[in-house]
């Protein structure tokens, strides 16, 4: 009692002071200081009642108070009365800083401070109150996190606490996590209602709880949570299902960017060229020096490279067939020889140029992270724009191959090349743009890859056997064929890869390829007819 | 042939019920016998319910505007191309549709193609000896030797087309005619009993053709041809009987003078060809 | 030309196809110069002193070695590219075949003088924690056993893939990029331990070969003249089968596929055949070079090697054989010195080859020589009748 009183004229005292020196105003006004008084109270019941009503305030400070009052670092200067935190409690003197305002406030010596303290109770109480204090803040997100963290994490004060607060919740989904989390609790404690809240959760804590409770001395419980187990992993295995089906698309999506450009250049001209993977490393490379010219901007150095690795790469791809690709007309195995021949020069000429080491293209931020579905499936956005962006250049590519006056003259020359001269097409330009064309969007394919692995000089190299195999199973000069087959053998190999391993699977596909040509020698949609026979 | 000659030769293992050197059974009348047969190429009817019989010894002339499925014809009778349905029998015993391209040539029919296909990089001579009736599996092809007779055979058949002077020259210096000439002497040198000729005198001369038509008719009789060709004057030279193919089927089929004034010929076809 | 080609009459009639080369004047030549070469390095290497300016040192033999197991190699793709247009990119995969089918024999040779001492077992397979040899070591400890498997594992592989692809018609392009598919594939997996060939590393520490220590000068003299006769016989071997009529039957399918087929010839049992006698010689140059250079691992499988071997014989001429020689000799002979001088430019300089090649020289070297020979001839025709 008398600690009490003097406490108050103390307190009395130094707000005069305080008020004397007019340095408080701010502080006064503070709404936190009340509460933080309330605090500095001598009895632990009225203590107990400021914790809550800081908890109540939603105050973005209260956490980091509680935590300072649950670490004894929440203290108050004896003369001033000012609250302070304490950063570091070592040695004499301790540095601070103003528990309202955060400002540091150098250093005090532990003479002049005095500790709110706390008991044991109070301890309990602090614990729980930490826990569930981040569902008090606005931001509905924030608040789902802290569900998410509270599962598995309940004890037996935190029930009384988060039934109230879920109650109060708006949002469904924290309401639905609390639920969770006070079921985990429950069943923990045996109880066999709390099974059927759980039945339909995926997280990994429910999960653990219900295998907990299955393996409980109590019949019932265990066959009904056995139940809800089985129900759990039947929804799980969907999930891996399209988890395993997003991960196939994605590398099938990569397949289809890599391999169109070539379905069109070896389609329309009967061309293979082996330096399209070289073509794609120069997109990818592109895609680097973007982000070197405009450092900082990650995010425009990603959109303007789009447009700029067409470019490179398509100028790239004219240059060879002015120089190379135009002199062994009719002449296919050949050209598979020349084309490889400036692969790898292209190759040592990057080596050479750049360096033999990789780069790394850093990905802006709103393409990092990821789309959470379920608690079990969640797809990395780099891929879903990856998968976007190679249907947004399908569509393209199906537009100009059936609407634009090149796609007609291509089709036309594909289709026969004599007619087609002798009705005033340009062969050799049509193929030239042709060419281009098809470098160009193995330089988008090296754009997008460069989001999903590392920029080297290889990196056109592990890419041109898949290419190929992608246009020869799906048929030459056949885009659909190309997306199909690209798309299907990327989903074939992530179905493989889990129980053969990445190479094994890797190898399995290749011998499916070569058995699938022997008989579908045409691939999977051949052209037909007559034409399709010279 | 003794079962345990047929086991023993690999080749005859699974068809010796049917060997393939097996005489051609002409005793019913017809060699070549086509029965409803039709192809489409995407949705295209190329051949639509087709009925053709060549009898033994026959020289039939088969024409037709572009289009009219010659050439598939052709494709379908050497196995290049499967029919979607339909019957094609070889005599009474061979079902083409069940063999490829070696068997059927090995049966004895023979095809000169519309474009001259002879093997550039190879002399004249080796053109005809490697068109010539012999063994044609790889082992007895790699120890193959030729004997004084088949060397005669190939001298004689030289003699026939006029290229002895040009023996020994690689067959890609050719002109387009004598090509024509070399691959008629491959299809003599197979001995064929029918012979499926694609436009003969495609780029011959009008004496050129004279021959062509001297030895088709020549042949005739001996062996049974089948002439697809576009030049009428031509066929009139050598036809007897003559089917007029359009849109894939007959359309008529006698003599040349009753096809030709068939009014339903002269509209598809002679008739433009006398407009034009 | 095929008429005057008339064998002499003495020769057994079944061996006819393989004695015929010997009585053309091209043959005749190759072998000639082929069994010069041999000698002179013989003696310049045996008879000079180390110090000599003219010594042929125990380290240029065994390149020199090398480099006939290319020329074999090459040999062995023009047999398939020149004469019967199939464009293999991935006779390396044979290659290496031979070449491990021969090191699993030079690996059981070692015996208990490996790291771990172990009397049976490979030391990488004792360092995996193996403890029993896999099913296909087995065997591999006799020499006769393994010299079988140089040339049958390569055929069956081919056999077993030429039967697939020929029978369905795959030619041209599509065979090509199949091949390379093949080699990649057998690249991928021979990386792996569990494959049971020694992973990323390979069979190495070869000690000896028939008895004979591989350290040794005499033996690795004795491995260089080896290959110069085992080029010798594949040469006479591919120049007997494109002498004979089926040489014939592979160009003329080589140019108008479909035709040989309406003349009653099996083009795909044909394409098989060579395609496997291809591949068995090919195998034999990867035996005799693994205990050349000491190891054998999978980067010989990889498509680069294999379409290197393409662009040797592009070099030289393709459909000539012994242009693939000169081409395979010329360009690890560039290599070796590119590597030992600049290596950052051979990648620049195969490059260049292969465009160079391809876009100005479609015959390669023999082609040019031939054009030189065929000029002359001309000009003497013209001078002789003016």
């Amino acid at each position: 009692m008398r600690i009490t009183r003097c406490l108050t004229l103390w307190l009395l005292l130094c707000a005069l002071m305080l008020a004397l020196l007019g340095s408080a105003q701010a502080q006064q006004d503070d709404p936190g200081k009340p509460l933080l008084e309330a605090l500095a109270s001598a009895s632990y019941a009225a203590k107990s009642d400021a914790i809550d009503a800081i908890v109540a305030s939603g105050d973005s400070r209260s956490r980091a108070w509680l935590e300072a009052l649950n670490d004894g670092k929440l203290q108050q200067n004896k003369q001033t009365g000012q609250f302070v935190v304490v950063l570091a409690n070592r040695g004499r003197n301790w540095p601070v800083e103003d528990a309202l305002s955060g400002e540091p406030l150098g250093e005090m010596s532990r003479r002049e401070l005095d500790r709110i303290g706390i008991n044991n109770a109070l301890r309990g109480q602090l614990r729980s109150t930490l826990a569930v204090l981040d569902l008090y803040v606005d931001n509905p997100d924030a608040r789902l996190q802290a569900a998410n963290d509270l599962l598995g994490q309940v004890d037996a004060g935190m029930v009384a606490p988060l039934e109230a607060v879920r109650d109060q919740e708006p949002s469904e989904a924290v309401q639905e996590r609390l639920t969770e989390a006070l079921a985990i609790y429950r069943l923990e404690q045996g109880d066999a209602q709390a099974i059927e809240t759980l039945s339909g959760s995926l997280h990994p804590e429910a999960r653990a709880a219900l295998n907990g409770a299955a393996a409980s001395d109590d019949p019932a419980l265990a066959a009904q949570a056995k139940k809800a187990l089985d129900g759990i992993e039947q929804t799980l295995k969907i999930n891996r299902g399209f988890e395993t089906l997003y991960f196939g698309l994605s590398l099938g999506s990569v397949l289809v960017l890599a391999a169109i450009g070539l379905a069109i250049t070896f389609g329309v001209m009967g061309v293979i060229n082996m330096a399209h993977g070289e073509l794609i490393m120069l997109g990818a490379y592109t895609s680097w020096g973007m982000q070197q010219l405009l450092p900082g901007q990650p995010g425009l150095a990603v959109i303007l490279s789009i447009p700029a690795g067409f470019l490179v790469a398509g100028l790239a791809g004219v240059a060879i067939e002015r120089c190379v690709i135009q002199f062994l007309k009719g002449r296919p195995l050949e050209t598979l020889l020349a084309t490889f021949g400036v692969s790898l020069i292209l190759q040592q000429l990057v080596r050479t140029l750049v360096s033999p080491l990789n780069r790394t293209v850093i990905t802006p931020e709103w393409m990092s992270g990821s789309l959470v579905i379920n608690d079990a499936l969640s797809l990395t956005l780099n891929r879903l724009y990856v998968l976007g962006f190679a249907l947004l250049v399908f569509a393209a590519l199906m537009l100009v191959m059936r609407r634009t006056r090149l796609g007609l003259e291509v089709r036309a020359v594909t289709q026969n090349r004599a007619m087609a001269r002798s009705m005033g097409i340009r062969a050799t330009r049509v193929d030239m743009l042709t060419f281009g064309l098809g470098a160009g969007v193995a330089g988008l394919a090296g754009v997008a890859l460069a989001q999903l692995t590392n920029v080297g000089p290889n990196l056109g190299q592990s890419y041109i056997i898949d290419s190929f195999m992608v246009v020869v199973f799906g048929g030459v000069g056949n885009l659909w064929g190309t997306l199909v087959a690209g798309m299907s053998l990327g989903v074939i190999n992530q179905v493989l890869e889990p129980w053969a391993g990445a190479v094994l699977a890797k190898i399995i596909v290749l011998v499916f390829i070569i058995l699938f040509i022997q008989k579908r020698p045409r691939g999977l949609f051949p052209q037909k007819g007559r034409a399709a026979e010279g | 042939m003794s079962l345990l000659d047929a086991l023993a030769d690999r080749d005859r293992v699974f068809d010796f019920l049917v060997p393939a050197s097996s005489p051609v059974d002409v005793r019913h009348g017809p060699i070549l016998y086509l029965e409803d047969v039709n192809v489409s190429f995407d949705g295209f009817k190329a051949i639509n319910n087709l009925n053709l019989t060549i009898n033994d010894g026959e020289l039939r002339c088969i024409i037709g505007p572009n289009g009219a499925g010659k050439t598939t014809m052709m494709d379908i009778i050497t196995g290049k191309t499967r029919p979607d349905s339909g019957q094609v029998w070889f005599g009474s015993r061979h079902n083409l549709l069940t063999k490829n391209e070696p068997e059927i040539a090995s049966l004895g029919i023979g095809r000169k193609f519309q474009k001259p296909t002879v093997f550039e990089a190879l002399s004249v001579f080796d053109n005809l000896e490697l068109a010539m009736a012999a063994d044609k599996r790889v082992l007895p092809t790699l120890t193959a030797r030729l004997s004084g007779e088949q060397r005669s055979r190939i001298d004689e058949v030289l003699e026939t087309i006029g290229l002895e002077s040009l023996c020994g020259r690689q067959a890609g210096i050719l002109s387009h005619g004598q090509k024509q000439w070399l691959e008629i002497g491959m299809l003599l040198m197979q001995r064929p009993r029918l012979l499926l000729v694609d436009e003969p005198v495609a780029g011959m001369t009008e004496q050129e053709m004279e021959r062509t038509a001297e030895l088709l008719t020549s042949l005739a009789g001996k062996q049974s041809v089948v002439v697809v060709e576009h030049d009428m004057g031509f066929v009139r030279s050598i036809a007897r009987q003559v089917t007029v193919l359009h849109q894939g089927s007959v359309l008529a089929e006698g003599t040349m003078d009753q096809v030709s004034n068939d009014p339903k010929v002269i509209e598809v076809y002679l008739g433009a060809e006398e407009e034009a | 030309m095929s008429l005057s080609s008339t064998p002499s009459s003495s020769s057994p009639l079944s061996h006819l196809w393989l004695t015929r080369p010997f009585s053309e004047r091209s043959t005749r030549i190759f072998l000639a110069v082929l069994a010069l070469a041999l000698a002179v390095v013989t003696v310049l290497h045996l008879a000079l002193p180390a110090g000599h300016p003219l010594h042929v040192s125990s380290y240029t033999v065994t390149l020199l070695g090398k480099y006939l197991c290319y020329a074999l190699l090459a040999v062995a793709v023009d047999l398939v590219w020149g004469y019967l247009g199939i464009l293999s990119l991935g006779h390396g995969a044979f290659f290496a075949l031979g070449g491990y089918a021969m090191g699993m024999y030079l690996m059981r040779q070692i015996g208990d003088r490996g790291v771990y001492g172990d009397p049976v077992l490979p030391d990488f397979m004792v360092f995996l924690n193996w403890d029993s040899l896999p099913w296909f070591w087995h065997g591999f400890d006799m020499a006769w056993f393994a010299f079988l498997m140089v040339m049958l594992a390569p055929g069956l592989l081919a056999l077993l893939f030429g039967f697939l692809a020929f029978r369905s018609r795959v030619t041209g392009v599509y065979l090509s990029i199949i091949t390379q598919a093949l080699t990649f594939a057998l690249m991928l997996a021979f990386f792996r331990n569990e494959m049971g060939f020694g992973g990323n590393n390979g069979l190495t520490d070869f000690r000896e070969l028939l008895g004979f220590d591989l350290r040794s000068d005499a033996t690795r003299l004795g491995l260089f003249l080896a290959s110069g006769v085992a080029l010798a016989l594949g040469y006479v071997v591919c120049r007997g089968i494109v002498g004979s009529k089926l040489g014939r039957v592979c160009i003329a399918s080589r140019d108008a596929e479909a035709r040989v087929r309406f003349l009653g010839y099996r083009v795909e049992r044909v394409q098989l055949c060579v395609f496997v006698v291809s591949a068995m010689l090919a195998g034999v140059a990867g035996s005799l070079y693994v205990p050349q250079v000491g190891i054998i691992n999978p980067s010989e499988f990889s498509p680069l090697f294999s379409i290197e071997v393409v662009v040797w014989v592009a070099l030289g001429g393709r459909g000539t054989l012994y242009g693939a020689v000169i081409g395979a000799i010329l360009v690890n002979y560039a290599k070796t010195v590119f590597t030992g001088v600049m290596p950052d430019a051979w990648l620049f300089a195969l490059g260049g080859l292969f465009v160079v090649v391809t876009v100005l020289l479609p015959k390669g070297i023999a082609g040019l020589m031939t054009r030189r020979r065929k000029a002359d001839s001309d000009t003497q025709l013209k001078e002789a009748t003016p």
